[in-house]
């Protein structure tokens, strides 16, 4: 080892392995044809009998060539590992002589890629991982969307699934299922909420998935009205039965009524929407034989599995030629309807797909920033080196051999970063496990795999060689005997590094400007979300959601007397101003029917409007202080017997009776059923806006809670904080019927700023990597503006003792780097105008290019940039020319 | 002139060349001729062969090569022993030495086996 090195150091390049073993031979052959010559033989006779002498040339010469050659291999690759070695060494040596910077160096690294590697944790999950299916690719969901585009995922109705089942020919197989429900699990003598769900025995097939334990259903399972089998997803049997495998066979009681498990879901299985714990066999032709119900109730979910070789668009075609022929066949259900499928991916991404893009921009951008950032703060240090290098070069170190140096430097500091930042993301990504069920599809995993590790080291890698390189080059391109003569420009800047600098700040203003525009938008956008009036009063509210047992109070009658007892009880614990019971709290509610005006029919072009309808107690509006506008709210009156009354909201009436006369007006809510007497319209309440996001309230009616048959949430207004009356309401309700579960106890802040999770959690993280990369933009211009002082120093230092104010200084200082910052700005208004064009869809009440965001963003920009320089530019303009001139 | 045709060991090549290195750095053709005029010709067959054992010695690390200058001023690579080349040297003089010596008491002895009528 120790003499090969030696060798190396001489730096001649070896002949070519032939060549080398040519001349040795000849040697040979030319000394023995000499011996012979002295003893006498002519010079023929002595060139045969040496090379006879020698034996076969071409092959000791073809022998000793392949041997030398693959020598000369194994010495390379010995040096390589060498070299690199000996740079990591003197790598580490150089990072822990500059300790502070080394830390700062390898602390940003970490937040840059751990940022980085994070949400591209996410990203990947959501957006890239196979879904628990079978090759997923071929998977369809079909959907029922309104043509005037109120509703692109509508469900469909069951006479539809059907009707598509027997005319298509796109897909090998179909599907159809019910939303996951609530359902009561009697776990021993304790009642338990669960999520079920129904679905036909086909989705599983269509889906590929068979049963990880058990036979699963069987086609006949769906022919009865009471189903008496069930499937557990993977969780539930762990969670319900610890997961004993003989779970399966045996009979629960769901819902009041005994089944037999029948099979349990492989892991990581979700259903094509929301989760489930308990699955059960769906009929579709059940309910083909209401005739309210087959066409007017629409709300199957439909997955299909495409056939080999059909296309989505050739499907979709199919999809709507079938939807228009419906709407023709059955226009009273289906005008306005159409038909259409969208990969099962992209159903289930939701909208969800947008922030994450938004998301990973932005963490690149970061990571960009922090490049451009430590490429100047390499720079510095390379300059206060240059010395050393200079040194290095004139003792014999390659150009190269300098440039893999500095590189290896930058790489390992990447590294450390990137293994810190690694740490990071694992931690963030368990902590957002935690957090955001609700957001992000159920099916992502939301964590780090190989694949991901493998792409955060390769950015590791790239981000060391990218803020590497242009130190490196700058070095490359230095004349060491310069250098080395003039001692006293040791540590000042050459042009082109100060360009490059130059460059470095332009380009993180650029970036940082981008990025700040769309957190400065996103940021609008939530606040006109979350400040604009939701219509009625949030704080002081609890919400309790039961579930009493179906079978005990089937009836209207008993449900009207158990929620009377309940809500009288209620009210009678201290701290209680008013309760009322609801079937779905603003901000989630979901269900919808059709609107039929009594003397105003719609035309044969007119889709029936469906307007989202909730049911309420008498003293509903009072507890959620909704005002009523005109006419009266319910009393204790209109119960199931009474003639049948509804409230709307001010958006229906504004818009459905557009003269005024909306109060005393009849309708039938659908599915329509002519002989259903018609329903009178006593009242009109102030808008609440359900989906928080939109600014626009949407049309709203209420029922009746004692006269329709569904509700189960309790609202409580509370004089006190909301969640200490939380057992007290527990007990209370216990009085009336122990084996009522409660669960979703919560405060009505909770359940909205639930809505807004998904909003709020990119905009909180785009904001503080944001803000990440304010700091680092701050400390390049600083480091900027220091630099060019300081190489300026003596040049001021003449220009004040000539006679020049400071004042002018401060402005050649200024004008000097307020170009690069000028240029930055200006390449970042290119930036400014992509990131509102990705952020179009998830703006809501601010314009794209919102001036007052946009302005902001400038601004604190600036601030910052304008703190950053005011130190280096005040000593410049502090020179004190008898120091710097001595 | 010392595989196949003379029927020596690979061996036996080798430890003449370390033999030969003992005495200081020598090229290829001073090898062979030290050999061939050490063992009064028995071993002269095609001096060539003597070059693939050199670069696979080389390549055990036994022996390094070098270019340098003949007297008579001629470039010719030179081989030297290396620490590891003179331990092999040491070593495999002293097996020859036993291995010779016990080929020769046995081919020499004069006493018959007892199975000899």
């Amino acid at each position: 080892m120790s003499d090969h090195r030696q060798d190396r150091d001489y730096r001649f390049v070896p002949p070519k392995p032939e060549t080398e073993v040519d001349d040795e031979l000849r040697f040979h052959v030319e000394e023995r044809i000499r011996s012979y010559v002295a003893s006498g033989m002519s010079a023929d006779a002595a060139r045969r009998a040496a090379l006879e002498r020698f034996g076969d040339i071409a092959a000791v010469r073809e022998a000793c060539a392949r041997m030398l050659t693959e020598d000369r291999k194994a010495e390379a690759r010995r040096d390589w590992f060498d070299d690199l070695r000996q740079d990591v060494k003197f790598a580490m040596r150089s990072a822990a002589r500059a300790p502070l910077f080394s830390l700062l160096a390898i602390v940003t690294l970490a937040l840059g890629i751990g940022a980085n590697a994070a949400v591209f944790g996410v990203f990947k999950s959501v957006l890239l991982d196979a879904l628990p299916y079978t090759q997923s690719r071929q998977l369809m969901r079909i959907y029922s969307p309104f043509r005037d585009g109120t509703q692109p995922k509508g469900s469909l109705s069951a006479g539809t699934v059907s009707d598509i089942r027997e005319r298509q020919h796109a897909f090998s197989s179909l599907g159809a299922f019910l939303s996951p429900r609530d359902g009561v699990y009697l776990n021993g003598d304790t009642p338990q909420m669960i999520k079920a769900m129904f679905v036909e025995p086909q989705l599983f097939r269509t889906l590929g998935v068979t049963p990880a334990r058990g036979g699963g259903f069987r086609d006949e399972d769906a022919l009865h009205d009471t189903t008496t089998v069930v499937m557990l997803s993977h969780d539930a049997w762990q969670r319900l039965f610890a997961g004993n495998p003989s779970a399966v066979g045996t009979t629960v009681r769901l819902n009041g009524i005994p089944r037999t498990i029948v099979g349990v879901l492989p892991r990581g299985f979700v259903p094509p929407e929301g989760t489930a714990d308990f699955y059960q066999p769906l009929g579709v032709k059940l309910f083909m034989t209401n005739p309210v119900t087959i066409r007017g109730s629409h709300n199957f979910g439909f997955v299909g599995r495409l056939k080999p070789g059909v296309s989505e668009e050739a499907a979709n075609r199919e999809l709507q030629g079938i939807g228009a022929e419906l709407e023709r066949l059955y226009a009273k259900d289906n005008l306005g309807i159409g038909l259409s499928a969208v990969s099962l991916r992209e159903s289930m991404v939701g909208d969800t797909r947008t922030p994450l893009l938004a998301l990973l921009a932005s963490a690149a951008l970061v990571l960009l920033i922090t490049c451009a950032n430590l490429a100047g703060a390499m720079l510095s240090r390379t300059i206060s080196r240059k010395k050393e290098f200079a040194v290095r070069v004139a003792l014999g170190a390659g150009r190269g051999r300098l440039l893999r140096q500095l590189l290896t430097e930058s790489v390992m500091l990447a590294i450390a970063g990137g293994a810190a930042g690694l740490a990071i993301a694992i931690g963030a990504l368990a902590l957002l496990r935690g957090v955001t069920i609700a957001a992000i599809p159920s099916y992502a995993t939301l964590s780090l795999d190989t694949g991901a590790i493998l792409v955060t080291f390769a950015l590791t890698l790239a981000t060391g060689l990218a803020f590497g390189a242009g130190p490196a080059i700058s070095v490359g391109r230095s004349d060491p005997q310069r250098t080395l003569r003039d001692e006293t420009r040791g540590t000042s800047e050459s042009v082109r590094s100060r360009r490059m600098r130059g460059l470095l700040v332009a380009g993180q203003m650029a970036l940082c400007v981008s990025l700040l525009a769309g957190a400065g938008l996103l940021l609008r956008s939530l606040w006109a979300m979350t400040s604009a009036p939701i219509g009625f009063e949030p704080n002081g509210l609890l919400t309790v959601t039961l579930q009493p047992p179906g079978g005990k109070y089937g009836t209207l009658v008993a449900r009207n007397r158990l929620f009377d007892d309940v809500l009288q009880k209620v009210r009678a614990l201290p701290g209680v101003a008013d309760a009322a019971v609801v079937s779905q709290l603003p901000t989630t509610m979901s269900n919808s029917n059709g609107l039929f005006i009594q003397d105003a029919p719609w035309g044969p072009n007119e889709p029936v409007p469906f307007i989202s309808t909730g049911a309420g107690s008498e003293d509903y509006f009072r507890t959620l202080r909704i005002p009523l506008k005109q006419g009266r709210i319910f009393s204790t009156t209109d119960g199931p017997d009474a003639p049948p009354v509804i409230v709307i909201n001010e958006a229906m009436a504004r818009r459905y009776w557009p003269k005024g006369n909306a109060v005393g007006a009849h309708i039938h809510i659908g599915p329509p059923n002519p002989t259903a007497p018609w329903i009178t319209v006593i009242g009109i309440v102030g808008n609440v806006r359900n989906d928080p996001t939109r600014l626009a309230p949407e049309p709203t009616m209420y029922l009746p809670f004692r006269q329709s048959s569904f509700g189960n949430v309790l609202a409580i207004r509370t004089s006190g904080d909301p969640i200490a009356l939380t057992s007290a309401v527990r007990r209370a309700i216990a009085t009336i019927d122990p084996m009522i579960p409660l669960y979703k106890v919560s405060t009505m802040n909770d359940v909205i700023g639930d809505s807004f999770v998904m909003r709020r959690l990119p905009v909180v993280l785009i904001t503080s990597f944001g803000g990440l990369a304010l700091l680092l933009v701050s400390v390049g211009v600083y480091a900027m503006f220091a630099n060019m002082a300081a190489a300026r120093e003596r040049e001021f230092g003449v220009r004040v003792a000539l006679g020049s104010p400071r004042g002018a200084i401060a402005r050649l200082v200024l004008g000097q780097g307020g170009i690069w910052m000028a240029a930055g700005l200006v390449i970042g208004a290119g930036g400014v105008v992509g990131a509102a064009r990705l952020l179009r869809s998830q703006l809501f009440g601010v314009p794209q290019f919102d001036p007052i965001a946009i302005g902001a963003a400038l601004a604190i920009l600036l601030l910052c940039a304008a703190i950053a320089l005011l130190v280096p530019v005040r000593r410049a303009t502090r020179v004190d020319p008898i120091t710097v001139l001595r | 002139m010392f595989e196949k045709e003379s029927g020596l060991l690979q061996g036996t090549v080798e430890l003449l060349v370390l033999k030969t290195l003992s005495w200081g750095p020598m090229h290829g053709y001073g090898i062979a001729s030290w050999i061939e005029s050490a063992t009064d010709d028995v071993l002269r067959v095609e001096e060539g062969s003597l070059y693939p054992a050199l670069y696979r010695m080389t390549r055990k690390g036994w022996i390094k090569a070098q270019w340098g200058v003949t007297e008579n001023n001629r470039r010719a690579k030179y081989y030297h022993l290396t620490a590891e080349g003179r331990r092999q040297y040491r070593e495999q003089t002293s097996g020859w030495r036993r291995f010779a010596d016990a080929v020769n008491q046995a081919i020499n002895t004069r006493s018959a086996p007892s199975w000899a009528k």
